[in-house]
């Protein structure tokens, strides 16, 4: 998992030498991963390293500064959680100086809480509330001006939802997933159906198929002792006979 | 390794002093002589440029006057040993007669410039180049720094590395390890103060804005970095590393480095400006570019980098915390337990060493964040350290180990006692006085941004975004506590007893299932530091069954092997030392070798079979002391 996060499968060549070479620094390459992270957003593939290295470019040149840019990195980002991408992200957010001036007003400083109180509700497994706000009037401007270019951002949250729900649970009421994934009715059936999960008899409850982390065993862990710490001992007991 | 070390020169430090004198009434007669033939032969006739030359001169012989014959000793002794590249001589003249002339004369003030010395060395650029890094590295430490030392300072490191670099190959000087380490620290160091001095836009002087408007590339990141990546380039130090550890020869490694590479200079910068990248990476708060960088490095104790205590140190210091920002503690805790078992170790040899605080401090910090990670995700790895950094923050582990509202002021005071200093890539805009006079103008934040604007501290930031992380789990060692009750129980039930909502309280109980997994290195398999894969961190399990919490809880059977290994091994040194000791009345031969040869007789029975435990230890010392 972690491995696939450092470079991805999808991530074409140019990107990789990108990511991994000096070059990433140079201003000039900026536009090609901007470039890329669009194609990210249509796709629905993430690359976090390249992202990451686009952040660094404007940390470094200021006059690069593309609020748009961040605001969809960030978005992308809240997809990983519980991996800390979206702080990693932040992390590299400098403050601004006053008097950088822009064509238009900047909408980073507005949406970067907003964005912040998304993640830190997914991070807390908040999933009701989560879509309570996503879906809530004041959040229209992100989503009429944002999530909605990102090809499959409600999905990639769910999916958010269903690692948690899988690590935690073998069953789970219809009705409590359903405020999970913010899906109802006949799309919560079909959304169930697509994770192999099955409905049990009741018609009430999911079950949630085993898996390393929902499977509990109470296990009394022996020591092991390896030959290494034996040698003196032994070596001791050949030289003796 | 390091005991070696510190004998040699420990004991050739008294040596010294001796050979001082000496060379001391040597140069300075000669010295003093062209000095004074200078002064008579001066011509009469003075246009005013001359004269200001010959103000000058003249100050500069006052102030060369008063430098003590010991330390113009020391200096052209020092040059001396650097022209000679003789490294044991560098070695003593850097580790302890530098320091020892500065607490003893220069604890207070500078050091002479390096013009004023210039005389003392024939003028040998390179020697002057070294001798102002020294110069400014002591008016950072021990002085406060004005804008034109930072200025210069940063000037004289370019001209370091510029001759370094931009030579007609690679160049014939040859420094000490630790001194290589120390250049790249310090350069890092004055890069980092820089940073964090220009960002206090409200206390600078006029003089000052005026010089830092047009500072352009002076300690900007870029250069600084450039730098870092032209000594990693040049060096070849990756395919060094990478090399080796295919377990190629000599002659291929030779092959592939280059001449540059081949060189010890080279190669030590080249892995200590890895390391820097490291600690540069972290400052601006990158970490995963941090230990990016670090992706050939092996982490390990037989490298023959770790020689510098120093860079070692600190290397584990920054990958430790890069993973506590990663949100992987118990990779965290591993390298944190890794480096502290080995400052214990060394504890013994570098008790007089000048870095030994430095290590130290470090040390310290490293308890501290070893205490956080213990609390975020608690595992029974070495019981030692853990004692010991509960000993010593055991208020704030009490607190941040509960969980709940007190943790998170406890956690911010460790964080900030143990965080690096963080820095912003970019200055203040002195160079738009619009934007500067917004800046300057007394508490009046811009009134565009309708939030609160966030703090411009780099530290307050990164400290916001550890505490967001560290109260969504604030929580989970509660619930943990009352779990630990229980083999099954109601959701609503536990819901009762927490006080809590049942649908806020299964939320509650996701997180804590997420707080016991992490992205793990297991067993150091992994092709870089990045690496890792999803691993379960607690001894607690639990699963949902609709409304229904089961839970298990993992056991550590008790262990003997340890203790029997130990005390098997132990009651064999006792019984050979019996039989070593002479009898209470001896036969005569017996007594005579005895008394002859003292330590060397345990050594010969023990090095007789080497592979008896414990007195092996004493064997080899034995041989190395002969």
């Amino acid at each position: 998992m972690a491995y696939e996060w450092t470079s991805p499968v999808t991530r074409p060549e140019q990107i990789e030498a990108l990511v991994s070479g000096v070059d990433r620094y140079n201003p000039s390459n900026v536009g090609i991963l901007e470039d890329y992270l669009y194609h990210q957003l249509r796709s629905g593939e993430y690359d976090c390293l390249a992202n990451l290295a686009i952040l660094k470019l404007y940390q470094f040149n200021a006059d690069l500064y593309n609020p748009d840019i961040i605001i969809n990195i960030l978005i992308k980002s809240l997809a990983s959680s519980p991996l800390p991408d979206f702080n990693l992200c932040t992390s590299l957010l400098e403050d601004r100086p006053p008097g950088a001036s822009l064509d238009e007003p900047d909408p980073l400083p507005s949406l970067l809480p907003v964005i912040r109180g998304l993640h830190n509700l997914l991070y807390r497994c908040r999933f009701p509330a989560f879509w309570a706000i996503y879906r809530s009037e004041q959040l229209a401007n992100l989503r009429d001006n944002y999530t909605v270019e990102i090809s499959g951002f409600e999905d990639s949250i769910r999916e958010v939802a269903v690692r948690a729900v899988k690590a935690a649970f073998t069953k789970i009421s219809r009705e409590r997933l359903a405020t999970y994934v913010d899906l109802q009715g006949a799309e919560l059936d079909a959304f169930i159906d697509k994770q192999r999960w099955t409905i049990d008899a009741s018609g009430s409850n999911v079950e949630i198929p085993p898996n390393p982390d929902n499977q509990i065993e109470a296990t009394v862990v022996q020591e092991s002792i390896k030959l290494p710490q034996l040698t003196k001992i032994i070596s001791l007991a050949a030289v003796k006979s | 390794m390091a005991q070696q070390r510190m004998a040699l020169w420990a004991a050739e430090a008294d040596i010294e002093e001796d050979l001082q004198d000496v060379d001391l009434s040597l140069a300075i007669g000669n010295y003093g002589q062209n000095a004074y033939d200078d002064a008579l032969i001066q011509p009469p006739q003075i246009d005013e440029a001359t004269l200001i030359a010959v103000q000058q001169h003249m100050a500069q012989q006052a102030a060369f006057a008063q430098i003590p014959d010991v330390v113009k000793g020391f200096i052209v002794h020092f040059h001396q040993a650097v022209l000679e590249n003789n490294l044991a001589e560098i070695t003593v003249a850097y580790e302890s007669g530098w320091n020892k002339y500065t607490e003893k004369f220069y604890a207070k003030t500078e050091w002479p410039e390096a013009e004023i010395i210039a005389p003392l060395v024939n003028d040998d650029p390179i020697f002057l180049i070294l001798y102002r890094e020294l110069y400014y590295r002591h008016v950072y430490s021990r002085l406060q720094p004005d804008i034109d030392d930072r200025f210069h300072s940063y000037e004289n490191s370019c001209e370091l590395f510029n001759y370094l670099l931009n030579s007609d190959g690679p160049v014939q000087l040859e420094l000490p390890e630790q001194w290589l380490w120390d250049i790249i620290d310090e350069f890092i160091y004055q890069y980092q103060s820089f940073c964090t001095w220009r960002s206090k836009v409200k206390s600078k002087t006029d003089d000052e804005l005026g010089l830092l408007a047009e500072a352009g590339p002076v300690w900007s990141s870029y250069s600084v970095l450039n730098v870092l990546y032209s000594l990693i380039q040049k060096s070849k130090i990756n395919e060094y590393i990478v090399a080796q550890q295919q377990g190629k020869s000599a002659e291929e490694i030779a092959e592939i480095v280059g001449e540059y590479g081949s060189r010890p200079l080279y190669r030590m910068l080249g892995y200590f400006s890895v390391i820097g990248l490291l600690r540069v990476h972290v400052l601006l708060g990158d970490f995963t570019l941090a230990l990016k960088v670090m992706e050939n490095v092996e982490l390990n104790q037989k490298s023959p980098f770790t020689r510098v205590t120093a860079c070692h140190v600190a290397t584990y210091y920054y990958v430790s915390f890069c993973y506590i920002m990663l949100r992987r503690y118990p990779d965290a805790v591993r390298t944190i337990v890794t480096i502290l078992n080995f400052i214990m170790r060394m504890r013994q040899y570098h008790t007089r060493s000048y870095q030994y605080d430095q290590i130290n401090k470090t040390g310290d910090r490293m308890y501290a964040l070893f205490a956080m990670c213990h609390a975020l995700s608690p595992s029974r790895l070495d019981d030692n350290i853990a004692n010991i950094a509960k000993e010593r923050f055991g208020d704030q582990y009490a607190k941040m180990a509960r969980g709940g509202d007190e943790a998170i002021p406890a956690f911010e005071e460790l964080f900030l006692y143990a965080c690096p200093k963080f820095i912003t890539a970019n200055a203040p805009p002195y160079d738009n006085p619009a934007a500067l006079s917004v800046l300057l103008s007394p508490g009046s934040p811009s009134p565009v941004t309708p939030a609160p604007s966030a703090t411009q501290d780099p530290t307050h930031r990164l400290l916001a975004l550890f505490l967001a992380d560290v109260s969504a789990n604030a929580q989970v060692p509660t619930l943990r506590s009352f779990l630990k009750l229980y083999t099954s129980l109601g959701a609503s039930k536990l819901a009762n007893f927490l006080d809590a909502d049942e649908e806020e309280m299964v939320q509650e109980m996701m997180v804590m299932k997420q707080a016991s997994r992490s992205v793990s290195r297991v067993g150091d398999s992994g092709r870089g530091l990045l690496d890792g894969q999803t691993i379960s961190t607690s001894d607690l399990n639990f699963v949902i069954d609709e409304n229904m919490v089961h839970i298990t809880e993992s056991t550590v059977g008790r262990r003997y092997a340890g203790w029997f290994i130990k005390n098997t091994e132990r009651t064999q040194r006792l019984f050979d030392d019996l039989r070593k000791m002479p009898l209470p009345v001896p036969p005569a031969v017996d007594a005579a070798t005895g008394a002859s040869n003292g330590v060397s007789q345990a050594s010969a029975t023990t090095a007789a079979k080497p592979p008896r435990s414990g007195g092996a230890k004493v064997a080899w010392g034995g041989v190395k002391a002969a």
